[in-house]
């Protein structure tokens, strides 16, 4: 226990010594329009890639560029990519550091040591939240009209999303890689959004979490939404399960992107108008009542 | 009952050669010892003679048999060895190792006749583990549980008892009973034949005795031809002296 | 006792099989499960009883019974209380081979890849231990499966580090914690011809493995073939125990622990010992199969292994240290 310790505050004193020797002129001051911002984390990629042109973005995560995970594929395809580690930071001296303060602590510290700029952004998982990292996020990268033209464009969405009246549809979500959509995640919230409920958040499900197959048939979900689509993940035997494909193959399961839920962004609100639409569609077309569906638990 | 014969049997382990061409016949009815100092080959050349260890050529004979034309179940039934200091892994019970003895004769299913069941208890008696007999084997002292592993080797009744150092690791009483059993196999009219260090049980028990050194045979014949003090003398490189002290025989190693 | 083992341990699996039909999220009352039975229909308890535990429950005992059986004959082979079938490397593969069948695409043009890249993966490194170990006797093939498992899963660790998706690390932990939930008829249909064919070659073994407690020459000299004996053993274990693994996922303990449950009940005969064992194994799979659909600590379902290696550790510690006690 005590030797990577050591070797860790070995490995921090070389490279202050290594940068900081340099000191004044190694480390960049804190800039307050900076002109090569670096995000260390997939969803601050995001609104990092929203906000700003690729000429201003050193790099982003690797993560960025996979289509169904990152919104901003396209976007982070035009700049440079990165793993998070510190030596990267160094070697392509960003003016700013954009981290999430809930991940990678190693990293942080050993930036915060060196004294590199850097504002770490708490995590957006709920609409407030969206707001406040992505107006903070625009400050220091001093792109508040941007910011602002985003997050107006996200309020109308979320306006004409509200006045949708109607009953909201009952569905059993998860994602394929393991996760639920569980109350307070931003999938369960892309779907409430969207006129949904998750009847795995609600009774005699609830304490579940990630539904299984016995959860489906006793809730009867009308629709089924799988986060993320089958890559040929582990965990999902649920979505090749004889009884899944049998009653929710034809038109009753839909895919959505880990990308419209994964991160929080001013985005979600136009991912959850598209995901309303495809609900809506999918259940106008149920034609059948599920043979299981026990009319007592509605 | 029938005779054990190697013809020009050579082995081979690996490059060496460990028995350089052994021509002998063990006879029914007579403990035959084979002496000679530590890799002279004499397990090798039991083990070759139980049918174990393919010669790399040379013929061993079971009566009229060629030993390696032999079915194995035949085979076993026919010959029964037992390696140095061999033992059980399990604690089974000292009655259910000896029955073991008669796996080659069982049926692959079923249970064990009454004939069979009477072929226990005879070996049990023999071997005095009657009073053991539902210990477990692996709680057993070095002298019990020799006499279980003879119960076992003897239960089917074989031809040809072959024993690699019947005597190693136990006390004088129990190598002196050991031996003394063997013995009374070869009055019963088996072929019995023994690896031994023990040259005074040797000369004491033996009708015949072979002398083994680096995989040739030195002299064979009957056991007071074979056990001279020049033999001896050559055989381990230590002058040997023969005492004759009424009816029995000792020999002394001095240098 | 001894006469009554088996009898007593087939009636305790059948009642846990058939407690089992009743538990889980939606909980049956055994009327339910009888009309279920008596008339298929596609109402809630009949799909339940039989789309869903049913074949759940299949594959626990068949899953138990083969990890069991095999556990019983690799400690019986090897003459070694801690020989278990993870031992030739038959899991380590089996994992290997799904982790690739998943990851890299083939799952996707076919479901049932990945439990027959599964099945390959055990045979390839079983067929590896025992070439390795040819000629070598049962130390060598010890050592051989210590080196393939270590191979394998090293390969398992390379597969993971650069799979494409990110989530690989979390998921293949968690298939590799062992689970049979949303398990159904495909998974008995592909595994029952491999684990039924491998526990019969298992258990053929049986009474040379008796003549083996007297060790390999010994067993040798009473007409045992070892060496065609160990092959036998070595294609059951990569038929049933691959099979197992391709289905379920990796399950500790079982093989370890079944044959040292029942084993002073059978006088420690290596060869009567297999059909208890394996009863042994199918009811510890089915009772803690049944465990985890009832087991809820808020968050997502305990994993089936997680639950055996969490319950089955320290009983075998327990074990371990009450049978030097009572043999030293």
């Amino acid at each position: 226990m005590r030797l990577p310790l050591a070797s860790a505050g070995l490995l921090i004193a070389a490279l202050s010594t290594l940068v900081g020797g340099a000191a004044s002129s190694g480390v960049p001051r804190p800039a307050s329009r900076p002109m090569r911002v670096m995000s260390i984390n997939q969803c601050t990629d995001q609104i990092v890639l929203a906000l700003l042109p690729p000429e201003r973005i050193a790099s982003v995560t690797w993560l960025s560029r996979d289509p169904d995970a990152s919104l901003m594929a396209a976007a982070a395809r035009r700049v440079a990519v990165n793993h998070g580690l510190v030596e990267e930071v160094v070697r392509d001296r960003p003016d700013l550091v954009v981290a999430d303060s809930s991940s990678m602590p190693g990293t942080r510290a050993l930036l915060k040591r060196l004294g590199w700029p850097m504002i770490e952004v708490d995590s957006a998982d709920s609409i407030e939240r969206i707001r406040a990292v992505t107006r903070r996020i625009a400050r220091a990268v001093g792109e508040q009209v941007r910011s602002e033209t985003l997050i107006a464009q996200m309020d109308r969405e979320l306006a004409s999303l509200a006045q949708d009246s109607r009953p909201p549809l009952r569905v059993a979500a998860w994602d394929g890689s393991g996760f639920g959509a569980e109350k307070g995640s931003l999938f369960d919230r892309l779907l409430r959004l969207s006129g949904a409920v998750n009847v795995a958040n609600e009774p005699p499900a609830s304490r579940y979490g990630t539904p299984d197959i016995e959860v489906l048939l006793a809730a009867a979900p009308d629709l089924l939404v799988q986060g993320s689509e089958d890559r040929g993940s582990l965990r999902d035997y649920l979505a090749r399960h004889a009884l899944v494909r049998r009653f929710w193959g034809n038109g009753r399961t839909l895919t959505v992107r880990q990308a419209d839920y994964l991160c929080g962004t001013p985005f979600i609100a136009e991912s959850a108008l598209k995901l309303r639409r495809e609900l809506r569609t999918a259940s106008a077309a149920i034609r059948a009542r599920l043979p299981f569906a026990q009319t007592g638990l509605r | 009952m029938s005779a054990l014969a190697l013809r020009n049997l050579v082995i081979r382990r690996g490059a060496r050669t460990v028995i350089a061409g052994a021509d002998i016949v063990f006879h029914a009815g007579r403990l035959t010892a084979v002496i000679g100092p530590n890799g002279a080959g004499k397990s090798s050349m039991l083990a070759a003679a139980a049918g174990l260890l393919p010669p790399a050529s040379g013929t061993v004979w079971l009566g009229a048999d060629l030993l390696s034309s032999l079915p194995r179940r035949e085979l076993a039934r026919r010959r029964a060895y037992l390696p140095q200091r061999a033992g059980v892994e399990w604690p089974i019970s000292v009655e259910r190792v000896v029955a073991l003895g008669l796996a080659p004769t069982l049926p692959v299913f079923g249970g064990v006749s009454p004939t069979l069941a009477s072929a226990i208890e005879r070996a049990l008696e023999e071997c005095d583990l009657v009073g053991l007999r539902d210990r477990p084997a692996t709680s057993l002292s070095g002298g019990e549980l020799a006499r279980v592993m003879l119960a076992r080797a003897i239960v089917g009744d074989p031809e040809v008892l072959i024993v690699d150092e019947p005597t190693a690791g136990l006390d004088p009483r129990h190598a002196l009973d050991a031996v003394r059993r063997l013995r009374a196999r070869a009055d019963a009219g088996r072929t019995v034949i023994m690896a031994i260090h023990e040259v005074d049980l040797a000369l004491r028990f033996a009708d015949d005795v072979v002398a083994l050194r680096d995989g040739a045979i030195v002299a064979a014949g009957a056991a007071t031809r074979v056990m001279t003090e020049a033999t001896l003398s050559a055989l381990y490189d230590v002058r040997a002296h023969i005492r004759h002290d009424g009816s029995c025989s000792t020999v002394h190693f001095v240098d | 006792m001894n006469r009554w083992l088996v009898p007593a341990l087939a009636l305790a699996l059948i009642a846990a099989s058939a407690a089992s039909l009743l538990a889980g999220t939606v909980w049956l009352r055994p009327q339910d499960v009888l009309a279920a039975i008596a008339h298929p229909s596609d109402d809630l308890p009949g799909l339940i009883v039989l789309q869903i535990r049913l074949p759940r429950v299949l594959l626990a005992m068949m899953i138990g019974g083969i990890l069991g059986l095999s556990g019983a004959v690799l400690q019986g082979l090897l003459r070694n209380p801690l020989a278990e079938p993870g031992l030739l490397g038959v899991s380590a593969g089996a994992s290997l081979g799904a982790v690739i069948a998943i990851y890299y695409g083939f799952s996707a043009s076919f479901s049932l890849a990945s439990p027959l890249f599964g099945l390959a993966g055990g045979f390839v490194t079983a067929s590896v231990a025992f070439l390795l170990a040819r000629g070598g006797g049962t130390l060598a093939l010890i050592l051989a499966g210590s080196a393939v498992t270590a191979i394998a899963a090293a390969g398992t660790e390379v597969a993971l580090n650069l799979a494409p998706n990110p989530y690989a690390a979390y998921e293949i932990m968690n298939w590799l914690m062992g689970s049979l939930a949303d398990r159904g008829w495909d998974h008995v249909r592909l595994a029952a011809p491999f684990i039924v064919a491998g526990g019969a070659l298992l258990l053929a073994t049986g009474p040379a493995l008796d003549v083996l407690a007297l060790g390999e020459t010994q067993a040798e000299s009473l007409g045992v073939a070892v060496g065609r004996m160990r092959l036998i053993a070595l294609i059951g274990t990569a038929l049933g125990v691959g099979a197992a693994t391709a289905v379920a996922g990796a399950i500790g303990f079982v093989g370890l622990v079944a044959p040292h449950v029942v084993r002073p009940l059978v006088h420690h005969q290596p060869g009567r010992l297999l059909l208890p064992s394996a009863l042994t194994g199918a009811l510890i799979v089915v009772l803690a199969d049944t465990a985890t659909r009832v087991m809820r600590l808020g968050g997502p379902p305990i994993n089936l292994g997680v639950l055996i290696s969490l319950v089955g550790a320290p009983f075998f510690l327990w074990l371990v240290l009450h049978v030097r006690t009572r043999t030293a």
